[in-house]
């Protein structure tokens, strides 16, 4: 009883330590800088919600949220649809190559966007897509395209031959039995897959650092950046501008959690 | 790991049922070939768009290390032979930046791991419960942006205005101040990353225990094992698939460190906490020497891949 006790309160404890630092700065984020030094946890004498409009108005955060909307759907939706094709064609086609373009994109898993930024940095300055959205996303959705076509792959083998070849003797063609039959069967992988890309696209961070130096399309971790660098002293400001980030992120852990969990594990093999 | 289904017995099955159909027939041990050429056209967009937007710049990238190219016009770049890397070999800043990856390792990759296995085997061996709520809170750090989480902790740890100092100041201690400690600063950074990992370790630590049949527990525990000999001869041998998961991601993380350590010190106080991903970018756009920096991304890669390779190596799957 007394080893339950105790290994509860551990575990307590560590939950504790891996939220505290979010409930503290929303609280940081309604004080005044002089509150601040009064102590952690004392509550503020009238909630300054005025540190969010300012945070959303000089930080320009309203903006750097359409941005990051704007990228996530840009680079989720076609690496869901295009993995759902590659995944579908390795697992129900026998083709010559199959397995030497399957190892090709399998490569993206072991390389990092580390190894490849500079190089890619120059191409788009070719294209002419620096300081656009277009550089976000069609890197984005190449990074992704890996672990997606891995984890399609996997969900389409497991479907039942049977059910596609039931659907061709219909006189379905393969297209049309991807998207009307397997595709729905696939559906709670494909919702996995999505919530993947969504986390991996919003907090990405070294591209639009590296790809976009015009403050108009910076997305939410870079936009938060430059906002503490030019904020160091105004903390309140600084923690309403991070809460502003994570509070979604919050909400949708809430929401999702069973299927992020399942993602983040089955996505540890991204590397 | 799904297994292909069995083609044979399928074409049996449909074959009795709808004689008439000739596609399935055709079907039958090579895959649905609607036309010869019909999945490469499944794959064409995919293929267009990994190739140029990664496989392209990789190989650039490997190109480019070899030329001594400033970045500004393409007309400029010359090869150099292995210049740049033996420029790389003798340059203090490089040793440095690789030096403190690898000094990351221990708090980014150990500890978050011991932080992960001994709860979940703790909630496991007691049947804890409640627990499955207590892993939603361990889990949030992990699905933070780094920067965020490098935020978050720099103004925690504000030598003025942070409550971690506050704290230990109540304490009657007399804390440095963290992230500008030329001595303290790496630690830090190293204990950031360990907070925003174990809950992750701790949620494949957990999966990995259910998957650990029940009866090996129980023939423990009739033996009159100790929960610690439990824990030795039971739970770590049957969580190794995932010790090599969570160390070689762990692993990936620490050593192409960048978005925590950009938001909290930016390689500082003065170049005690710069990582190769830092200097590497730094190199590349900071001092216009694309030439060298691609040759510290080749060598990060390098560095990462061997990494990896080690730990599956010691952990990895077995034929036994």
């Amino acid at each position: 009883m007394i080893r339950r006790v105790i290994a509860y309160v551990a575990l307590l404890l560590g939950c504790v330590i891996a939220i505290a630092p979010f409930l503290v700065t929303i609280l940081a984020s309604l004080k005044t800088t002089g509150e601040l030094v009064q102590g952690i946890f004392s509550l503020p004498e009238q909630a300054q919600w005025h540190n969010y409009v300012d945070a959303w108005n000089q930080g320009r955060f309203g903006r750097f949220f359409l941005n990051s909307i704007i990228v996530v759907i840009g680079v989720v939706v076609p690496s869901v649809v295009l993995s759902t094709m590659t995944g579908y064609a390795f697992a129900r086609f026998r083709f010559r190559g199959s397995n030497a373009l399957f190892a090709y994109f399998l490569l993206g898993l072991v390389i990092p966007l580390q190894a490849l930024v500079v190089p890619l940095f120059y191409m788009l300055r070719e294209f002419h897509m620096l300081d656009s959205y277009w550089a976000l996303i069609f890197p984005q959705i190449a990074l992704s395209l890996s672990f997606g076509t891995l984890l399609m792959r996997q969900a389409f083998l497991s479907v039942p031959r049977e059910v596609m070849e039931a659907s061709i003797v219909d006189g379905a063609g393969s297209w049309t039995t991807l998207w009307q039959v397997m595709y729905p069967l696939a559906r709670p992988m494909i919702g996995t897959l999505a919530l993947m890309f969504f986390i991996w696209t919003w907090n990405e961070f070294l591209l639009p650092l590296v790809v976009n130096i015009n403050p108009d399309y910076h997305t939410l971790p870079v936009g938060l950046l430059y906002f503490q660098q030019r904020w160091t002293s105004n903390i309140p400001l600084v923690a309403a501008g991070a809460t502003i980030i994570f509070l979604p992120l919050v909400g949708m852990f809430l929401v999702f959690q069973k299927q992020l969990v399942e993602g983040i594990t089955q996505g540890a093999v991204k590397g | 790991m799904q297994n292909r289904s069995n083609p044979e017995s399928v074409g049996t099955l449909t074959g009795a049922a709808i004689p008439a159909a000739p596609e399935i027939t055709r079907a039958r041990g090579r895959g649905l070939a609607g036309s010869r050429w019909e999945p490469y056209l499944y794959l064409l967009p995919a293929l267009l768009v990994f190739t140029i937007f990664l496989a392209v710049p990789t190989v650039g990238t490997v190109i480019l290390s070899f030329t001594d190219w400033n970045g500004i016009s393409w007309g400029t770049a010359t090869f150099n032979g292995g210049q740049n890397y033996i420029d790389a070999f003798t340059d203090s800043r490089f040793w440095d930046a690789l030096w403190h990856n690898i000094l990351l390792v221990p708090y980014w990759v150990l500890l978050p791991a011991v932080l992960g296995i001994i709860p979940a085997a703790v909630v496991h061996q007691l049947r804890l419960r409640g627990a499955r709520w207590l892993q939603a809170g361990l889990f949030l750090p992990y699905i933070m942006p780094g920067v965020l989480i490098g935020v978050v902790w720099r103004w925690l740890l504000n030598p003025i205005f942070g409550p971690v100092n506050a704290i230990l100041k109540d304490l009657g201690f007399n804390p440095p101040t963290w992230l500008g400690d030329f001595t303290w600063a790496l630690p830090t950074v190293g204990f950031i990353g360990a907070w925003a990992a174990y809950g992750f370790c701790y949620v494949i630590f957990i999966a990995g225990l259910q998957k650990i049949p029940q009866d090996l527990f129980e023939a423990a525990r009739l033996d009159g094992a100790s929960g610690w000999q439990e824990f030795l001869a039971v739970t770590l041998p049957g969580l190794r698939r995932e010790i090599a998961v969570v160390l070689s991601v762990n692993l990936i993380n620490a050593l192409r460190a960048f978005d925590v350590i950009k938001a909290t010190t930016d390689g500082g106080p003065g170049n005690e906490t710069s990582v190769l991903a830092l200097y590497m970018i730094n190199s590349a756009f900071g001092s216009n020497r694309a030439g060298y920096g691609t040759a510290i991304a080749v060598l990060l890669a390098v560095t990462t891949l061997i990494g990896s390779l080690l730990v599956l190596r010691v952990f990895g799957e077995r034929d036994d």
